[in-house]
């Protein structure tokens, strides 16, 4: 059954074939700008420990808050730990906190959004009207909050984060869904007996995955700055962690002795942040209808 | 046409559609704070370990911490603690800081202007930079300027603000010694780096939509009309395009607020400025639940005043809203 109605799939909606969506995506400048750079600082993250010849956890007390020099290429900070090799480390840790709670507010809030678009009625309001109360704290602040009564970890950040971010994923899947909804493939599907799980996963999810994907990149870059800001607080990782927003923190009483030990961690974020939405801007350029008028 | 160039008679402005209007979006607004008051209650009550404890540190005398169970009625059923909390928080009792021994809501009260002096001079810089940058990066698509102005503003919401502001210490205070690195003593030199710092992020914000809008409002049928008739481009584009494309920005600029005041918790932080945000972030560190539970409970509701007030404010630009809203 799924494979007669398959080829109906998104026709109302002068939706493109995978092939042709990523052909689109490929000839976006840039999302394929920011897809490579991201590239490069995964791979960074991943090789971190062959690229990075100094341990990012050891001290140097003799060497501390050197300028950038052929021995260390970012120079070394208040405790003489080489800066390079903190921020390459620290690439892995912002990676995984921002993958970490964009999966989990995805999945909440995906499902949240699946369930009160596909069924309407009842649970559409019940599910809507958290959400709302969810989106009464800008998610920064809603993360904070969630975070000062879980207490400080890199943990407790990626749940606050992935909480704070959840109601944006449940609105945009709720909205995909109900512009699939109607289609006659999906009444069709009914028609012929299909289950609603059947239903929601073969024929709804997929139409729904383009605004999610531009979603979630664009969530990521978020979800990153928002866990280095809540660690500059002191509320995430704890030194001496080599989290970007919590070397910031613990460098800032430097800043006249040196300002290289500021100056590199926040390019760290701000590249990696730059990226993520340079790559959200070229999806949502090249797979969201709206804005290829 | 798809939408008219200047905005048709408002039919019913300040009439009963509106005043309706403006009921049926506060009655909205009546679950969501109340669902917001459960979560801040919850604040403290999910907290691990018990909240007495917790207030008061291990080593308290016994006395002391029965006392405080007693005066929180932490030995009441939950919902009983919450309608308690709820019926004060209505009355505007929020408890005292543990810190200081002061009413939650003096501390709070005391902050709120400088909070407010810094929302307010941010979010002007904010659409005095914005909207024409986005103006003239939409009227003059792919050139140069179009191009540095979205470089910047893609920059500009891409950068950490604690990291800006302490970049700017490290350039205006550190280097050229022009400006105070924090602090608020006086006179005007106090506000420039915190402002310029939540300024220009929320400026990156709205330049990027200003020119998305504009891109779309010059495309239109109303728009294509207006040259037809052979209006003069700059009127084409200030009097028809651009009233049309600032509707949206409304929105965001209503939005950006909610971002300030994000922004304001490290900002205040880094600058040592004495506002909401950082009586926040103090009263977390030092474990002060009653502040904290203030403070959300304050940033919430004029997230959500703000939003109202963006909601009426484009209904009153938008006739359409207002009709299909009815």
């Amino acid at each position: 059954m799924a494979s007669t109605l398959a080829p109906q799939r998104g026709a109302g909606l002068g939706l493109d074939t995978r092939g042709q969506l990523l052909r689109r995506v490929m000839r976006n400048r840039k999302a394929l700008v920011g897809g490579v750079c991201l590239l490069i600082i995964a791979l960074a993250a991943i090789f971190a420990d062959v690229i990075a010849v100094h341990d990012p956890y050891t001290q140097n007390l003799r060497n501390r808050l050197q300028p950038p020099s052929g021995e260390h290429w970012l120079g070394t900070d208040q405790f003489g730990r080489d800066m390079f090799a903190r921020i390459v480390h620290g690439a892995r840790i912002s990676l995984r906190v921002g993958f970490v709670s964009v999966g989990l507010a995805l999945l909440v809030g995906g499902t949240m959004g699946l369930l009160a678009g596909y069924y309407g009625g009842w649970l559409e309001s019940i599910l809507m009207r958290l959400v709302d109360i969810l989106l009464a704290l800008p998610s920064f602040l809603l993360a904070l909050a969630i975070v000062s009564t879980l207490g400080p970890s890199l943990t407790n950040v990626m749940i606050a984060v992935g909480i704070a971010y959840t109601p944006g994923f449940a609105r945009v899947m709720r909205s995909a869904v109900l512009s699939v909804r109607q289609l006659d493939y999906v009444a069709a599907a009914q028609a012929a007996g299909a289950s609603d799980l059947r239903i929601m996963f073969r024929h709804v999810v997929p139409n729904a995955l383009n605004p999610m994907i531009v979603h979630a990149t664009l969530a990521l870059a978020g979800s990153i700055l928002s866990a280095a800001g809540l660690s500059f607080l002191g509320m995430g990782a704890q030194p001496p962690t080599p989290e970007w927003g919590s070397m910031l923190n613990s460098a800032r009483s430097f800043i006249r002795a040196a300002h290289h030990v500021v100056t590199y961690p926040g390019l760290a974020i701000m590249i990696t942040v730059l990226c993520l939405n340079l790559l959200g801007d070229g999806l949502r350029d090249a797979l969201d209808p709206r804005w290829n008028r | 046409m798809s939408s008219p160039g200047r905005a048709p008679p408002a039919a019913g402005i300040g009439g009963p559609v509106m005043a309706q209007f403006i009921l049926k979006r506060i009655l909205v607004l009546v679950p969501v704070l109340l669902g917001v008051s459960v979560i801040v209650f919850a604040l403290l009550y999910l907290t691990p370990g018990d909240p007495a404890l917790l207030m008061l540190g291990e080593h308290a005398p016994p006395e002391q911490y029965r006392a405080l169970r007693e005066k929180l009625g932490l030995d009441d059923p939950v919902h009983i603690q919450y309608l308690r909390w709820l019926w004060r928080a209505v009355q505007l009792d929020l408890g005292d800081s543990i810190r200081s021994s002061r009413p939650v809501v003096e501390e709070i009260v005391e902050r709120i202007p400088g909070t407010v002096e810094l929302a307010v001079l941010s979010v002007l810089l904010a659409t005095f930079i914005g909207i024409p940058a986005g103006v003239i990066s939409a009227t003059r698509p792919n050139s140069w300027l179009d191009n540095i102005f979205t470089v910047l503003a893609l920059g500009g919401v891409s950068m950490p603000v604690f990291w800006q502001a302490l970049m700017l210490i490290i350039i205006f205070s550190v280097n050229l010694g022009w400006l105070p690195p924090s602090g608020r003593l006086g006179g005007w030199e106090y506000f420039v780096l915190p402002v310029v710092t939540l300024g220009t992020s929320a400026a990156a914000s709205i330049t990027r939509m200003t020119r998305a809008t504009m891109l779309e409002a010059i495309h239109e049928d109303y728009v294509r009309t207006a040259r037809a008739k052979g209006l003069d481009e700059r009127r084409v584009i200030y009097r028809h395009a651009l009233r049309n494309a600032l509707l949206p920005v409304v929105t965001v600029i209503g939005l950006e607020f909610g971002n300030l005041m994000a922004g304001a918790v490290i900002t205040e932080t880094i600058f040592a400025w004495p506002g909401i945000g950082r009586l926040a972030v103090d009263a977390i560190r030092t474990r002060d639940y009653p502040v904290v539970q203030g403070v959300v409970m304050t940033f919430a509701l004029s997230y959500v005043l703000i939003n109202l007030i963006v909601d009426l404010l484009y209904a009153y630009l938008d006739p359409r809203l207002r009709v299909r809203y009815h």
